[in-house]
């Protein structure tokens, strides 16, 4: 349209060859396609018509579309039936570019010429996805979905999967096991045929706008790859790139391996595991885990306190002990000392006895020596002494004594004349004596 | 300055259970190594009963039996919810 404006007010017609009759330029434009390279091409079916002799179909993928054409001969050879070549079926063609230069009333037609067509085989999917992977890898869209934080308990979870599939089955299985009991929003979706990728993509988008859903999970059950090629789609796998949710897959089994396995942020083999991707906390251990940890900080606080005024009382028990210990060292210096003393004592006074003993014993040694004899001497000098002022002795030269009755001395003549009788003591013997009165006066 | 700071992270709600969870184990830890003083420990106590309650509280929010939906039926209704509006 653009250029059908533009034309009328471009200048002269340019300096090029021509001009040709169209007809003629048409059959030469016919013969130079056909002499194009001849390539097989691989894709998607759709828009399957057919005349009485040809079958027409647009062969496409998320890139682009080649209309294509084979003679119902062709595809007759190639073992297909009708029902084989039908929508959305993967198939790879063999043949060339072909133009129709049409005529007086028919319309020219270019296509691509499929003289051989075949359903796709894993091999051929496999290539396939192995260069949308490797594309996809260096744009860097398998890491995007990486790099979301996952919540450890999120309050709600978005599922994307068949309405009735074993997969949500196990899902729900699994989450009761982990004691999860939160949101869980469903986004039915066909998971296997040409609808299925758009529907997922929709699913997921709608899921992952609702501000409440921390994480989203995408599953289905296993089959081929051919089954499963819904989750190797191009516009479904950078559309889960580019989502803000992190997204968990678990699409076929362990041995599959689809484009959304690298683009999400976990992989999974089971739906099982997804759940537990999902929901990263088994919150029954949880519960035991903080119970475990409400004890130990109890035990910790209690134990803070406790072992400290234990050291504190035995602080406080410190001076009185050292008290105690100090007056029981006193104390038992106090005996030490008491007994040496009395030790000391008994040894002094048996030391004591033994000098004295021996003092005495030199003592007598020296008196029972020559004092011994001047002493008997100095006795014999007083005994004759004595002996010399008896009054024996004086009666033996002569004199005798004047007693009374009772034996008084009488000392003076007054003494004896008054006594009525008298004794004159001799040395030899007595002699009674009567004074007579008056003789004398 | 410590005391205020102290009493702030204490304080603090945290940002989600995991910052919880790693909060607590670094207190546990703290505790279990027996270098904490014991305005510490009492401190770390504290903070540590405030996590268990806080994670104990969002273990109580997803324990109450799983709640399934339909996206189809939360579409509907936020249609509805737009058409009255």
């Amino acid at each position: 349209m653009e250029e059908s404006r533009v034309a009328p007010s471009a200048p002269a017609t340019p300096d090029l060859p021509g001009p040709f009759a169209v007809g003629v330029y048409a059959r030469r434009l016919q013969g130079w396609m056909r002499e194009r390279a001849r390539v097989r091409l691989i894709g998607e079916v759709t828009g399957v018509g057919r005349s009485k002799v040809q079958a027409y179909f647009e062969l496409r993928d998320s890139e682009g579309a080649v209309p294509c054409a084979i003679w119902l001969n062709d595809l007759e050879k190639a073992g297909l039936d009708g029902s084989s070549l039908r929508d959305g079926a993967e198939v790879v063609i063999s043949g060339g570019l072909d133009y129709y230069p049409g005529g007086g009333q028919a319309s020219p037609n270019f296509c691509f010429r499929a003289t051989h067509v075949r359903l796709a085989g894993e091999g051929d999917l496999i290539a396939r996805l192995e260069a949308l992977r490797k594309q996809m890898r260096a744009e860097g869209l398998f890491e995007l979905q990486k790099q979301l934080h996952r919540p450890l308990l999120p309050k709600a979870i978005g599922v994307v999967t068949a309405e009735r599939g074993a997969a949500r089955r196990d899902l729900l299985a699994a989450l009761e096991r982990r004691g999860w009991g939160g949101s869980l929003i469903w986004g039915f979706a066909p998971v296997q045929d040409r609808h299925a990728a758009p529907a997922i993509g929709r699913a997921l988008q709608d899921l992952a706008a609702r501000p409440e859903v921390e994480a989203i999970v995408v599953t289905r059950g296993g089959g081929s790859l051919a089954d499963l090629w819904a989750f190797c789609d191009e516009t479904l796998c950078r559309t889960v790139a580019m989502l803000r949710v992190p997204v968990i897959s678990a699409v076929g089994h362990e041995r599959d391996s689809t484009l959304i396995d690298d683009v999400v942020a976990v992989a999974c083999s089971t739906p099982t595991h997804a759940a537990e991707a999902a929901v990263p906390l088994d919150c029954l251990a949880a519960r035991e885990g903080l119970e475990r940890c409400a004890l130990a900080l109890r035990r910790a606080g209690e134990g803070a306190i406790g072992t400290r005024s234990r050291h504190l009382g035995a602080l406080a028990r410190g001076p009185a002990r050292a008290l105690q210990r100090q007056r029981s060292i006193l104390n038992q210096k106090i005996r030490e000392i008491r007994a040496a003393a009395e030790r000391g004592l008994v040894e002094r006074a048996a030391s004591q006895r033994r000098v004295g003993t021996l003092v005495l014993e030199r003592a007598r040694r020296r008196a029972a020596g020559a004092d011994m004899e001047k002493r008997r001497e100095a006795l014999h000098r007083a005994a004759v002494a004595l002996r010399a002022h008896e009054p024996e002795r004086t009666l033996e030269r002569g004199y005798a004594l004047v007693e009374g009755e009772e034996g008084e001395p009488l000392a003076s003549a007054a003494e004896a004349g008054a006594a009525e009788r008298i004794s004159l003591r001799f040395s030899d013997g007595r002699v009674r004596a009567r004074p007579e009165r008056g003789g004398e006066a | 300055m410590e005391e205020s700071e102290r009493d702030q992270s204490a304080a603090a709600k945290p940002d989600s259970y995991e910052v919880a969870v790693e909060r607590l184990e670094e207190i546990i830890d703290r505790l279990d190594s027996g270098q904490a003083g014991l305005r510490e420990t009492l401190d770390l106590c504290k903070e540590g009963k405030e996590l268990v309650t806080y994670c104990a509280a969002e273990l109580d929010e997803v324990g109450e039996g799983l709640k399934e939906l339909r996206l189809d039926d939360l579409a509907a209704k936020l249609d509805t919810a737009s058409e009255v509006g």
